[in-house]
């Protein structure tokens, strides 16, 4: 008979030795074949982000690891292992390889290494605005960056996978090689197919998407997210894109709540989009949270508030084919909102300059290379701004003193200008990106000529 | 990705070669013969879905988990991990890809021990389920690399909805979905799912359940659909086989015998 029966204490054999050995030989680990050691770029609740290359030297190409947060497999890492092993488009971030490390359970995702994202860019804009500098980037830089985020957005939506936290850090754009200026969609983590979902997504895990680039609907506890919460974030990135402010800022109080109604984040939107009228959004009435929505707010209280005044006071003109679109990727009610295929039929992307491939389009990349974080860097995250990190999961610690700098968001230039201070002093960074930047002036000049200059011009004003 | 099954890592990577499947499992086949060893599948395929049940997971999810258990042992012996671990690991694993939320580790050991001790002491007797959650998480990690990462499934249940609501409109019987569902659930016993796409097994149940039901009129939408018949053929002659293998075959009886025939892990050498 089976040998289970003749001793019931025994312990089963749960895995062959052979079997175990071979696979042990077999495996590579992450520390074996890649260089990463004092490479670290970014930290967030995801986890650490190394810059690497290999060390057999068979290519030259930096690549990105992400040690995943904690140990063995979430059911975020699950998901985004299984999403990103099926996922392939030139927009979206590029799973090259998992590695699983059995000692210590750890799970390392090999990348293609993206040197800037959204939120560095928008940050170096902004402090450039704040010293009264100049960036000289290609005029259609922010159409081709839109363009390819519709894009990349588009495919994982015709996938039936829903980003949900869509925001600048998560848009990483690709520094100088073969994908120069290109677009990648990362930080899947959290994406959701949404065809069916087993159970209504939002019981799956509490509140998780920074509030600034959350939807109306979500505010107002929409139970289910949808094509159109993304095609909001996307809206609020564009306006970003646009201005260097993000659209809907609000002091963050402490995000680990799991009532989705936020108070202090709605009244940002109605002041910058007027209050909703009834006839925009019908279905408004429905949600969860209106009968707390007409408690706590009155109309009367945003009566002068519009997005063609907001985006007139950043420069960007109401009859612009940039507001137009702007307009309909922010429509309150998500069943308004346009696809991301509608999306990339818009005029504005028919209009001189068009998209480019290459979102710098040849130009000279002004933007920093990410710079590497000692562990010290994370003592710097104190009190709120550990909070904000957690939150905003920012790709690294520098981020957390130009967030500190958004809480300020309205004061005077005076107070904003006190950004450049830490930075400077943190490190090589703030001071070399100011060199940097005059430098790329020059060269920049050197190559454009006459209506070029013009349009740069134009384009400075508003980035 | 209920996107694309074509671009998918399920159809480049897991819709395996009837020839390669039965070489590969040569190891194996040296112990049992093919129906034995259909037999201890058809065995761990219903201890995947009575803890799924009990853990209330659907049955998407419950299918995912068994293709995992079949796809690992296509690539490695039943020798290499032992089976009564793998399958609550692949429950444990698809219930996360699924999104189902996260089974606690407690209530996972939990389910097995009472599911061992009250739904399969046929096989098992007295013994009771020795595994503990650092058994499964280790299992876990030898579990996703033999699946090379690749982990979303595409089942039957979504194409076989599609079809029936086609078929709706010349035939009002509910009894087809019902019949061709639980079709779909018994093929999950054979190994179609790593030889066949899903939309051929669901065309497959749904033939069978045609036949079943006296549906003769449907005979033209079958015809109508282009789709490889003779692949709809052998996926029809597997599950009936399997069918007529059930007739005659007792497992309460026969199981223990065969859970004694399957090659063992062997233990580290002593020193």
């Amino acid at each position: 008979m089976a040998d289970n029966f003749q001793n019931k204490t025994m312990a089963s054999v749960m895995m062959d030795y052979e079997f175990k050995m071979k696979t042990q030989n077999e495996r590579s680990k992450v520390e074996d074949l890649f260089d990463f050691e004092g490479c670290k770029v970014g930290r967030g609740t995801y986890g650490h982000v190394y810059k690497a290359r290999r060390k057999d030297g068979s290519d030259t190409k930096d690549y990105a690891l992400k040690q995943i947060e904690g140990t063995g497999l979430s059911m975020s890492a699950c998901r985004e292992i299984a999403l990103l092993r099926e996922l392939k488009h030139s927009n979206v971030i590029n799973l090259i390889r998992v590695f699983l490390s059995h000692t210590d359970r750890k799970v390392w995702l090999l990348f293609d290494y993206a040197e800037h994202d959204l939120w560095h860019i928008i940050k170096f804009h902004r402090a450039a605005k704040a010293n009264k500098k100049s960036v000289m980037v290609p005029k259609g830089m922010v159409k081709s960056l839109l363009y390819q985020i519709l894009d990349g957005i588009h495919y994982l939506h015709s996938n039936w996978v829903l980003h949900r936290d869509l925001k600048p850090a998560n848009i990483l754009v690709m520094g100088e090689g073969p994908e120069r200026g290109r677009v990648k969609i990362a930080d899947m983590g959290f994406a959701r197919l949404f065809n069916a979902p087993l159970k209504p997504l939002a019981d799956l895990d509490p509140v998780v998407v920074t509030f600034w680039y959350r939807a109306p609907e979500l505010l107002l506890g929409a139970r289910h997210y949808t094509k159109a919460i993304d095609i909001w974030a996307i809206g609020c990135i564009f306006a970003e894109l646009l201005t260097s402010e993000p659209i809907f800022h609000c002091r963050q109080e402490d995000i680990k709540t799991s009532n989705p109604y936020h108070h202090d984040q709605l009244d940002r939107i109605f002041n910058v989009m007027g209050f909703p009228q009834e006839k925009d959004w019908e279905d408004i009435r429905k949600m969860p949270e209106h009968a707390t929505l007409v408690k706590d707010f009155k109309r009367s209280n945003y009566q002068n508030c519009s997005l063609s005044k907001y985006m007139d006071r950043h420069k960007i003109k109401p009859d612009s084919k940039a507001f137009s679109l702007l307009q309909r990727l922010l429509l309150m009610d998500p069943n308004r909102r346009i696809t991301s295929e509608q999306a990339m039929q818009d005029p504005y992307f028919s209009e001189d300059p068009l998209p480019t491939q290459d979102v710098f389009a040849g130009c000279p990349i002004p933007y920093p290379k990410r710079e590497f974080l000692t562990d010290d860097d994370q003592e710097d995250k104190s009190d709120t701004k550990a909070r904000q990190n957690q939150q905003q999961q920012q790709p690294n610690t520098q981020q957390n003193q130009v967030q500190a700098n958004n809480h300020d968001h309205g004061a005077n230039n005076a107070k904003r200008m006190r950004m450049a201070g830490p930075n400077q002093g943190n490190n090589t960074g703030g001071g070399g990106q100011q060199e940097f930047h005059q430098q790329q002036q020059m060269m920049f000049g050197g190559q454009q000529q006459g209506a070029g200059n013009q349009q740069q011009g134009n384009f400075q004003q508003r980035f | 990705m209920a996107g694309n099954f074509w671009q998918s890592s399920h159809h480049q990577q897991w819709i395996l070669d009837k020839q390669d499947l039965f070489r590969d499992r040569q190891h194996d086949l040296a112990k049992l013969t093919e129906e034995e060893y259909q037999k201890v599948f058809n065995f761990f395929a219903s201890i995947i879905q009575v803890l799924g049940e009990q853990l209330k997971l659907r049955q998407q999810v419950i299918a995912t988990a068994t293709v995992y258990f079949k796809r690992f042992y296509a690539r490695n012996s039943l020798k290499c991990i032992d089976p009564l671990l793998l399958a609550p690991t692949c429950v444990f694993l698809a219930s996360k890809v699924e999104e189902f939320g996260v089974i606690s580790n407690s209530r996972l050991i939990t389910t097995c021990q009472t599911v061992i001790k009250n739904k399969f002491s046929y096989a098992y007797g007295q013994q009771e389920f020795p595994y503990r959650t650092n058994h499964i998480l280790e299992c876990e990690f030898y579990l996703l690399e033999n699946l090379d990462c690749c982990l979303i499934v595409y089942q039957p249940y979504r194409p076989l909805l599609l079809f029936v609501q086609d078929i709706h409109t010349q035939i009002q019987d509910d009894q087809i979905l019902t019949y061709a569902w639980r079709i779909v659930n018994d093929s999950l016993r054979t190994d179609v799912s790593l030889l066949y796409p899903p939309y051929q097994i669901a065309i497959s149940a749904l033939h069978i359940a045609c036949v079943m039901l006296g549906k003769e009129n449907l005979k033209p939408w079958f015809a109508e659909l282009n789709v490889d018949m003779d692949k709809i053929q052998e996926i029809v002659r597997t599950i009936i086989n399997l069918y007529e293998m059930w007739k005659s075959y007792d497992e309460k009886k026969e199981i223990q015998g065969l859970l004694g025939k399957i090659p063992k892990p062997s233990p580290a050498p002593q020193r």
